[in-house]
């Protein structure tokens, strides 16, 4: 058991040291989300009275699609692959080497996060208050599991821009719903917080385990 | 009613199309594979 | 050959059966008059797909468990059947949906999560398209074929759950009386018996494709030569 956590963190400290060093995903990703938001003001029209109720959508589609673009980039290098498949001829489990990197795509997706939540404060003027933070950060936990197992499936296929997607956002959808309701609530809609905090963490209780589960017949070979 | 006869029209089409597609491209296997062996 | 000729032949002829009760049988409703008759062959194929998914997802873990071969034709099979038949539940349920509510689409519960099964095994289709035919192709597409089950009801559940917390248009309830219900248990029947026909010659076309190797040009098919690296 030690022997997996050791193993996982690892993974993940190598991941994002090598993310440190070349330092070119979390900027691109941080440009992204505040063109995205710059994007929905004049989409949405956006005014004093409509902010609360717009903003959380902004919210989960500007980090839907920022999460996919990190997720679809963070397995693609050629580099990446190697590695992978180097780990996968030590005895460590595939569970463990998926849980390290499940762990730095979702330190990833904080990122954008952080940038992302200040912005949309600033910007739209939306209440910014630890349930919203809270909120989104229990939701990242499951959303970057899923993510990283289909990024690490597709990341062998060919089309894999679009197959990401197509393959991710279905069950990224159990998420946004429960995390947009906690997200409006935060922002002052009615409506149960609690209820919808507890189905997110029922959420990532879930897939957790699965994207466990899966981890070895996507990551072997 | 239009969209119930268009509702049976179009479920006809979708499902017999696919069977009538189904069983010419079952026809080209068998007749390849008995072709070859 | 003529073996499957056969079975096609009686799948038809037993959803005509169904197709006369539905239109000369089954009495007008009281309500929807008579765009109510799309509701048969609608629920019908719905259940039929569910049953296709179901099939697909017992053949997964079995491919998953034993990399048998047999069983991921037939995941391959069902997938495709099903996705056929949740075509069919979807573009009849927009065509009962206008008359009797006044519009193709609204985002309940039901209609949200047949789109989003759709959406999924289209992508497992995909899959199978793009990905390394073989071993690849078929762990990824049984772990996918996992997860897509296990999403739906998921789906389904959160937008109920949301719903509660935005009340949107009520569904007509599906009390039936006997004689509509004996006609949509027939049609249900034949329905069922179609879709396990249409599985059964795709598993057939699947067994034949990975028995013979050269290239076999296909208007519906889930299998192609490989290609090389990119």
């Amino acid at each position: 058991m030690t022997r997996s956590i050791a193993v996982a963190y690892a993974v993940a400290r190598k991941d994002l040291t090598s993310e440190w060093r070349t330092r070119e995903l979390v900027p691109a990703l941080g440009q992204f989300v505040v063109l995205a938001l710059v994007i929905a003001n004049f989409g949405f029209q956006i005014d004093s009275q409509n902010a609360t109720v717009i903003a959380p959508g902004v919210l989960w589609l500007a980090l839907v699609f920022a999460g996919l673009v990190a997720f679809g980039r963070a397995f693609a290098a050629e580099r990446e692959q190697a590695s992978l498949e180097a780990m996968l001829l030590t005895p460590a489990s595939a569970a463990a080497i998926f849980a390290g990197k499940a762990i730095a795509a979702a330190l990833l997706l904080i990122a954008c996060e952080a940038v992302l939540l200040p912005a949309l404060a600033l910007m739209f003027g939306t209440p910014f208050n630890a349930e919203l933070v809270a909120a989104v950060l229990i939701a990242t936990v499951g959303m970057a599991a899923l993510g990283c197992l289909f990024a690490a499936m597709v990341a062998r296929v060919r089309s894999r821009e679009v197959l990401l997607p197509l393959l991710t956002l279905p069950l990224w959808i159990p998420f946004i719903v429960a995390g947009g309701q906690a997200v409006q609530v935060a922002m002052g809609a009615s409506g149960s917080y609690n209820q919808a905090v507890a189905l997110l963490i029922d959420f990532d209780i879930l897939f957790v385990v699965l994207t466990s589960l899966a981890a070895r017949f996507v990551l072997d070979d | 009613m239009i969209y119930l006869v268009v509702a049976y029209v179009v479920a006809v089409l979708i499902l017999g199309g696919f069977l009538w597609l189904s069983l010419g491209t079952l026809r080209e296997l068998s007749a390849r594979a008995s072709g070859q062996k | 050959m003529t073996r499957y000729t056969r079975l096609v032949a009686a799948a038809v002829l037993l959803m005509l059966v169904a197709g006369a009760l539905i239109f000369f049988y089954a009495p007008e409703d009281f309500l929807q008059k008579e765009p109510q008759r799309i509701f048969y062959l609608h629920v019908s194929a719905a259940i039929a797909a569910f049953a296709c998914f179901a099939v697909v997802l017992g053949a997964s873990i079995a491919y998953l468990r034993t990399e048998s071969l047999r069983a991921d034709r037939l995941a391959r099979a069902a997938a495709l059947v099903g996705v056929v038949l949740t075509t069919v539940t979807l573009v009849m349920g927009m065509l009962y949906a206008k008359p009797i509510w006044g519009k193709f689409w609204t985002w309940d519960a039901r209609l949200t999560s047949t789109l989003v099964l759709w959406i999924i095994y289209a992508g497992y289709l995909l899959l199978r398209r793009l990905a390394e035919p073989g071993r690849q192709a078929a762990r990824f597409a049984a772990v996918v074929g996992i997860f897509g089950f296990v999403d739906v009801p998921i789906v389904y559940f959160s937008v109920t759950w949301w719903r509660t917390q935005h009340p949107g248009p009520v569904i007509i309830s599906d009390a039936l009386p006997p004689q509509m219900l004996f006609v949509f248990l027939v049609t249900m029947a034949c329905t069922l018996f179609l879709a396990a026909v249409m599985v059964a010659i795709r598993y057939q076309i699947e067994t034949l494709t990975d028995e013979v190797p050269s290239p076999v040009v296909q208007l519906v098919g889930t299998q192609r030569e490989p290609e090389p690296a990119r």
